[in-house]
């Protein structure tokens, strides 16, 4: 640290309180968390002034509601991401997931089987992907692609094109029932997204795996050298990725009660840009579960904000698009900042 | 090793080519000259997207003309369904052409976009193939007539209905698909025509679901958040109806306690059966049945006995209120959609 003595009287001190004011600013710009999380305060703050309806309780909780299937997609996105990949598949998976455990309910097998298949079905995706992947050595971009194009197929050629409904209310309460926290009726796909937030933040942040992960994403030959099986390792994240979007599938689909061969359409895109606001670089290495959660917490506040405002619907895609691209640049702005 | 990179590159490529190709794609063209005499009559019947269950509809209603003209008279009227899985203009002239290659002898398409189908609509024509368009139509081609819905006229409706139920006056939230989709917006415009003479009714927003039923019940559900005190609704579509009770709690409280009104669009069972039990007042049926039920018959009175029809055949709607949803309902258990519905 190089001195300063012409500004100061007491050279020392003044360095010193230089110094921490830098280490905590740093400390701050690092976080991945830092831009996504001023925004959508900043989003709360203006949507609290300016409407009465934004900030109650129902309302907050609908919004977490309606944002936690993303959000739990969103963080098996972001593994993939981080690896230094992409799934496109997921919005397919999402309709694919639903679909299988909707059949299974209403041909009359048991809730807990039919969820298994759903999920099971689901990962079977990823794991293709990964054996694709992983082995094969194909481009994430290109495989998941096709296997969204399965996924989405097999959705229309099982159903015909209808969507399959009156589901049992046992299975619809995942996703429309709350649990009972003190005041408040906390939903219970909010209850799935944070316990599945803490069990992916812990894989990621505490354990050998996820070292490997980050790792994978900066420097595939330094795994290599370390006679680690990236295969493995890689089969693993895709599968996990779709196994946690086929999760995410059958909340929704529990939520509405109906399993149709159209949902999920286009929701690969939401679920890329809610991990990408939340500060997972697209270029690997770098990503956090939590910073994934609040990038799907902001783009659904923003649909919902623009309803509540009356704001015209025919401008509300270009405004989210705007609002999306602001987020990119601000953690632009923030990484230039950042000191490696 | 190099074999199985070569299997390794061939493999996705082949799923994702078969993947993409259009179910049309799947027959090939049969080089079978065509009979001088005619008994036989096939007609593509092309929807918009075959992922859209009300073309499903449409399509029973195409089979059991074409097997009455089959039974009837001399001619063996064959339909075959083709269309691309979504809704993509591109994807639909690929379809067009194919149905083409094939020669077939007659066309019926529902346009995705009027602009791209007219070349292919053209070729066909020109190729001795008579086209014609029903639900959407592409004006500047070739094609012989256009059967479809007057949806101003039908937007007009849903206004009176919601009108009758809700009285002239209050706040009103309509709900539509894809912004900027040319029939809805006709809908849209046909319902302000309809409020336009009451000045205490108030259209106080307008939200969108992108055609898709997760959206749909969202944007219902804050709209409701925002304007707790609305009074009724006009859906452009059914979106979020197709959610399964409970899912929209505000909107179902709204309908069934403090008497708010809802007219929509369509008449699938699921929409009955809300209308039957209160939480709708009036459904404006396209009859979906007759798009292809008439559709063929049309196409047969053209081509087998040289009929000319106006550019426009105006198809007409149902209108479903409490007073006529059980026959409504009778009819889809039976499947059958031949009988009139008494009036509402």
């Amino acid at each position: 640290m190089s001195t300063n003595n012409v500004l100061s009287h007491t050279p020392e001190k003044k360095n010193n309180w230089l110094a921490y004011h830098r280490i905590g600013w740093q400390m701050l710009v690092r976080r991945q968390e830092l831009i996504v999380f001023i925004l959508l305060l900043a989003a709360g703050t203006f949507l609290s002034l300016r409407t009465d309806t934004f900030l109650t309780s129902n309302n907050l909780f609908n919004v977490a509601r309606s944002f936690s299937w993303i959000a739990i997609a969103a963080f098996g996105e972001s593994m993939v991401i981080i690896i230094g990949g992409i799934d496109l598949s997921v919005g397919a998976v999402m309709a694919l997931a639903g679909l299988i455990t909707a059949i299974g309910l209403q041909s009359g097998v048991s809730v807990i089987w039919a969820i298994l298949a759903g999920l099971l079905t689901g990962g079977l995706v990823g794991w293709a992907n990964g054996i694709l992947v992983g082995r094969i050595r194909l481009p994430s971009f290109i495989v998941t692609l096709g296997t969204m194009s399965i996924a989405r197929g097999i959705t229309f050629g099982l159903t015909g094109g209808w969507p399959v409904r009156s589901l049992l209310q046992s299975f619809r309460y995942l996703g429309q029932g709350d649990l009972i926290l003190g005041p408040w009726l906390l939903p219970i796909p909010v209850v799935f997204m944070l316990g599945i937030a803490a069990l992916v933040a812990f894989l990621l942040d505490y354990t050998v795996l996820g070292r490997y992960i980050y790792t994978l994403g900066n420097s595939e030959r330094a795994l290599l050298f370390a006679g680690i099986n990236l295969t493995r390792v890689k089969i693993l994240v895709f599968t996990l990725c779709s196994s946690l979007t086929a999760l995410g599938g059958l909340l929704m689909t529990a939520r509405l009660g109906v399993a149709a061969p159209t949902a999920g359409i286009g929701y690969e895109l939401d679920i890329i840009a809610a991990a990408v606001i939340g500060g997972t670089s697209l270029f690997g290495g770098e990503g956090s579960i939590w910073g994934v959660l609040l990038g799907a917490a902001f783009m659904q506040v923003l649909r919902n904000g623009l309803v509540l405002l009356g704001f015209p619907a025919y401008w509300q895609s270009a405004a989210i698009g705007g609002m999306i691209l602001i987020a990119l640049l601000l953690d632009f702005w923030r990484r230039q900042r950042a000191v490696p | 090793m190099k074999l199985k990179l070569l299997k390794a590159l061939v493999f996705p490529l082949l799923i994702i080519m078969a993947a993409c190709q259009p179910p049309a794609a799947r027959f090939s063209a049969k080089p079978s000259a065509k009979p001088t005499t005619r008994d036989t009559l096939t007609i593509a019947w092309i929807p918009k997207a075959l992922d859209n269950p009300v073309f499903e509809i449409g399509r029973q209603g195409a089979l059991q003309k074409a097997a009455e003209l089959s039974a009837s008279g001399p001619v063996q009227v064959e339909v075959l369904y083709v269309g691309s899985v979504a809704s993509d203009a591109a994807e639909q002239v690929r379809v067009v052409e194919d149905v083409i290659a094939r020669r077939v002898d007659a066309i019926a398409i529902s346009c995705n976009d009027p602009t791209a189908c007219i070349d292919p609509i053209n070729r066909a024509v020109l190729a001795g193939i008579p086209v014609m368009t029903w639900d959407a139509d592409s004006p500047q081609s070739l094609r012989f007539t256009y059967m479809g819905l007057d949806n101003i006229e039908a937007g007009e409706a849903a206004a009176k209905l919601l009108i009758q139920s809700m009285g002239t006056k209050g706040n009103v939230a309509v709900l539509t698909g894809v912004p900027g989709a040319f029939n809805l917006d006709e809908r849209i415009n046909g319902f302000q025509q309809g409020i336009a003479a009451y000045p205490e009714i108030q259209i106080v927003t307008t939200v969108i679901t992108n055609d898709d039923i997760n959206m749909g019940v969202q944007a219902l559900e804050e709209t409701m958040q925002a304007y707790p005190n609305l009074d009724g609704w006009f859906f452009a579509g059914m979106w979020p109806l197709f959610a399964e009770r409970g899912s929209m709690p505000l909107w179902e409280d709204a309908a069934l306690n403090r008497g708010m009104k809802t007219v929509a669009f369509d008449a699938l069972p699921v929409e009955c059966e809300l209308l039957r039990d209160g939480y709708l007042s009036g459904l404006i049926d396209q009859k979906n049945w007759s798009w292809g039920y008439d559709t063929i018959q049309i196409v047969y009175d053209h081509v087998v006995r040289g009929e000319e029809f106006p550019p426009f055949v105006n198809s007409g709607f149902n209108i479903i209120t409490s007073t006529n949803v059980d026959a409504m309902l009778h009819a889809w258990e039976m499947n059958d959609f031949s009988q009139v519905l008494p009036d509402p």
